[in-house]
């Protein structure tokens, strides 16, 4: 029987997809490139999907999860004919536990559906990639999403206290749990950020976050980026962790008053937006230190919003910034650097100075308070040569943000675009030893093969066998 | 023999063993991670086990280990690099955290580990997965993790992570090695995300930790200690002035820590944070205990006698609610009666195969976690 057959067998045949629209909308993420999809499932619980993986692996077939497929290192773009199994139906919330503020969720939960379920607890679930509103829960594990207020309470990785995955043998283990600092290794910290690559990941226990009893929302604009890049740094280093900073240049900030109306200065070379959070008594004092600072950095102007509606409009102008993007080109290349916090006005001055000797258009909208940089370049991919052109930039901004002392991604993965860059951060050495941490959970390369790690990462055998007792 | 053989290949590294240290043949010492990995690569070949030793603070979890060699960090003890600006750290596994504490706090600045012993060793801390008081706030160790350089059990140094503050750049090494007990290799360096330190600190005590708990907003800590409970509170001073006031509770300026559990033995229930208090009503009343409210531990300390009895009373809750009830510390007599963690749980077979990709001929820690992996 056809693979196919075999996972209708038990799905039954409405539940498994193999007709041509629906390969073809399935081959693509929210990156470049796209890859051969044979087969979709859209498993509704743990136990489908410890079948699909069994089948997929009689059938000799890779297995690539995915979720909601907005990721943008074309992580859930197979490489070569797989099963897709998409996990937007295991969208469950299954218990909070509002005393240990935790919470059992199913992988297809949208992010943002979290947070508005538990909302009038006075809680949230803290990482709020941009993307929110359509990411999965499932698909933040496996790229540790972070978003504008992971700068004080930190990425997914986080907030993951229990992990239910679905492993190669089709066993499925449960790996942490509420109560803290299980015992034995902490294979948690593995599958965050694996990118698919382990197994798939069929529940999950988050931790969820107390919300600030009061905030304080601030727009900060300069002559110069410069200027704001170093208000980033001064206010770091004066001791203040303002639960959001983040940075936009006046191209970026053009496009979004087109599109969204948010109320951003458009004269202003680079505006900052920053969020202070917490006791009613710390932000106020807060606030007029940042703006202090911002001044003390030639600010033109330091607002802080007059309301809810006010600031979560402003929000609503950041969140939206990439959708802006549309409006000047078909394309864009996103990159997701980071570089520590201190090196910010060096490596914006290089990424200008790249894609000006390339010809390209470069805006910038990013994490600046954690030092991750997305500088993104605008293209129209049906033009001969500009694709080269664009690749030629990106890794010559990948490799200044790592000479920089950064590295290739803070928050959106390897998967295949970053893939072969591996080797500018890591050692071969390195490599072989991360490929043998996926071979110890993955030995016949089922999840996700060709993803995250370049090939030939596995080169070395330095095991010796046992000496004769 | 073979050991000696390593003894006088590795003759410049050899110190005396401190009279903590379990028996063992050959104590050595080495400056960098390529001498310790040269090391671990001899004692691969003669099929020989290492153990780790920091300060020896934290030996007690686990079960024993057996050893030829013992290779100790106390060379690597430099702060490599700390770059206030970008709030990191590079430090060598056998810095004190209390030396790390103090020079941090020059610039005001903290890595969140735990405040005593202030003699244990930031690469034991790690290892041992330990995590300061002001977890609640600033979460637990493996938070703090940005990259790892570590001497494998089959003599390869391998660096995971990076230094600095956000990272999705392949597996993340630095977590898998916070509280792996060297069993993947010994943690020679690491890099930390270090957190401003608030300009007021005040300890309140109040009524009851869960009422306190309920109404301080992200308080450093909140710790019962033998039935009384205290509220850690940091920031800007007029916060810490109006938390203290929200609370009507007795302040003192700073914070006033717990000092370290005394007692012959230690052990540290784990559970779902919102069963701490019903976790302190589980602990005998001959016995002390510090429970850290919103974190879901207690640490008790008592008789070594009863322990294995009370430690299976409390393995018995532990199994039903989700969670453990491991040693800390106890006679050695102790671990001869019981497992000093515990059921290992459901993904054993997995950690055994994570151990071997690092640590193939199981040399390194050989035996100390659970499952006796
Ligand atoms: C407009 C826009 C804004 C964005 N902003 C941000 C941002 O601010 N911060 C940020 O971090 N990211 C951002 N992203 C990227 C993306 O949204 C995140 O990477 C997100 O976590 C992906 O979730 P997903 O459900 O779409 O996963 P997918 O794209 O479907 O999958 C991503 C990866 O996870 C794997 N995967 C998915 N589900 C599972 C599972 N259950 N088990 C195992 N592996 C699985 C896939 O194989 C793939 O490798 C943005 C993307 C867009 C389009």
């Amino acid at each position: 029987m056809s693979l196919a057959d075999d996972l209708a067998a038990f799905l039954g045949p409405g539940r498994v997809k193999t007709d041509p629209l629906e390969r073809h909308v399935y081959a693509r993420d929210g990156g470049l490139r796209t890859g051969p999809v044979e087969v979709i499932v859209h498993p509704r619980t743990t136990a489908e999907v410890v079948e699909i993986v069994r089948t997929a692996r009689n059938h000799g077939s890779p297995v690539v999860a995915r979720g909601a497929g907005t990721g943008l290192a074309s992580g859930a773009v197979p490489t070569g004919p797989a099963v897709l199994v998409v996990l937007t139906r295991m969208d469950e919330i299954h218990e909070v536990d509002e005393a240990s503020r935790t919470a059992w969720v199913g992988p297809g939960l949208i992010n943002l559906e979290l947070s508005q379920h538990i909302a009038p607890l006075g809680l949230h679930y803290a990482p709020d990639p941009s993307s929110q509103s359509i990411c999965t829960i499932g698909g933040n594990v496996a790229t540790n999403a972070g978003g504008p207020h992971c700068l004080a309470d930190g990425t997914t990785v986080a907030h993951v206290l229990g992990i239910e995955l679905v492993t190669v043998d089709g066993e499925v283990v449960m790996l942490g749990g509420a109560a803290p600092d299980p015992i034995g290794l902490d294979l948690r910290g593995v599958v965050v950020g694996s990118e698919g690559t382990v197994g798939v990941v069929t529940r999950v226990l988050v931790r969820l976050t107390e919300d600030a009893p009061a905030t304080r929302t601030l727009l900060l604009a300069f002559g110069d980026t410069a200027d704001a890049a170093a208000t980033v740094s001064d206010t770091v280093a004066a001791g203040v962790i303002p639960a959001a900073l983040e940075m936009m240049d006046r191209v970026m900030v053009g496009l979004i008053e087109n599109w969204i109306h948010a109320g951003f200065p458009t004269d202003a070379a680079g505006v900052l937006l920053a969020e202070l959070a917490g006791h009613p008594a710390a932000v106020e004092a807060e606030a007029e230190m940042l703006s202090n600072i911002a001044k003390a950095n030639g600010a033109l102007s330091a607002r802080l919003a007059a309301d809810a509606d006010e600031a979560a409009r402003w929000w609503k102008g950041r969140k939206g910034a990439f959708g802006a993007v549309a409006q000047r080109a078909p394309d864009y290349y996103l990159h997701d650097t980071v570089v520590p916090r201190s090196r910010l006005v060096d490596i914006l001055g290089r990424v200008h100075e790249i894609a000006e000797r390339h010809d390209l258009e470069v805006m910038n909208v990013f994490h600046a308070g954690d030092g991750n940089l997305h500088p993104l370049m605008p293209f129209d991919a049906a033009e001969p040569g500009t694709l080269e052109r664009v690749q030629a930039a990106a890794d010559e901004i990948v490799t200044a943000s790592v000479e920089a002392g950064g590295t290739l991604s803070g928050e959106h993965g390897i998967g295949l675009e970053k893939r072969d860059l591996m080797s500018l951060v890591f050692s071969p050495v390195d490599l072989d030893a991360q490929a043998r941490l996926r071979e110890a959970f993955d030995p016949v390369g089922l999840f996700n093969p060709d993803k995250v790690l370049p090939a030939g990462s596995r080169c070395f055998d330095y095991g010796r066998p046992a000496p004769a007792q | 023999m073979t050991t000696e053989t390593i003894g006088r290949r590795f003759h410049h590294l050899e110190v005396e063993a401190n009279e903590r240290m379990p028996e063992c043949q050959l104590v050595l010492a080495p400056t960098t991670a390529e001498e310790a990995a040269a090391v671990l690569d001899a004692a691969a070949e003669h099929g020989l086990p290492v153990l780790f030793w920091g300060n020896g603070s934290h030996q007690g979890f686990g079960h024993r280990v057996e050893t030829a060699i013992v290779i100790s960090t106390e060379r690597m003890n430099r702060i490599i690099e700390w770059s206030p600006a970008d709030l990191t750290v590079v430090a060598e596994a056998g810095v004190r955290i209390g030396d790390l504490a103090l020079r941090l706090l020059e610039e005001n600045q903290t890595a969140v580990l735990p405040e005593a012993p202030v003699e244990a060793t930031v690469g034991g801390v790690i290892a041992s997965g330990q995590s300061g008081w002001g977890r609640l706030r600033y979460g637990p160790i493996r938070d703090r993790m940005l990259e790892v350089v570590l001497a494998t059990g089959d003599g390869r140094v391998v660096r995971g992570g990076a230094p600095v503050v956000k990272n999705v750049t392949g597996y993340d090494l630095p977590r898998l090695a916070t509280g792996s007990f060297g069993s993947l290799g010994l943690i020679s360096r690491v890099a930390l995300k270090l957190w401003p330190v608030g300009e007021r600190a005040a300890t309140v005590t109040v009524e009851a930790a869960d009422r306190a708990l309920a109404i301080a907003y992200r308080p450093l800590a909140v710790i019962e200690e033998n039935g009384t409970a205290r509220v850690y509170l940091t920031g800007t001073s007029a916060e810490v002035e109006t938390q203290t006031a929200e609370l009507s509770g007795t302040a003192v300026d700073g914070l006033d820590w717990p000092h370290p559990l005394a007692g012959e033995t230690v052990l540290v229930v784990r559970v779902p944070a919102g069963l701490t208090g019903a976790a302190t009503e589980r602990v005998p009343s001959s016995w002390s205990y510090q429970a850290a409210f919103g974190v879901g531990e207690v640490r008790l300390a008592g008789p070594s006698e009863p322990a294995a009895d009370l430690l299976a009373t409390l393995r018995d809750w532990t199994a039903t609610v989700g969670g453990a009830a491991v040693v800390e510390r106890a006679p050695e007599a102790l671990y001869e009666k019981v497992d000093p963690w515990g059921e290992p749980g459901p993904s054993l077979e997995l950690q055994r195969r994570v151990k071997a990709a690092f640590d193939p001929l199981g040399i390194c820690n050989p035996g100390r976690l659970p499952g006796k992996l």
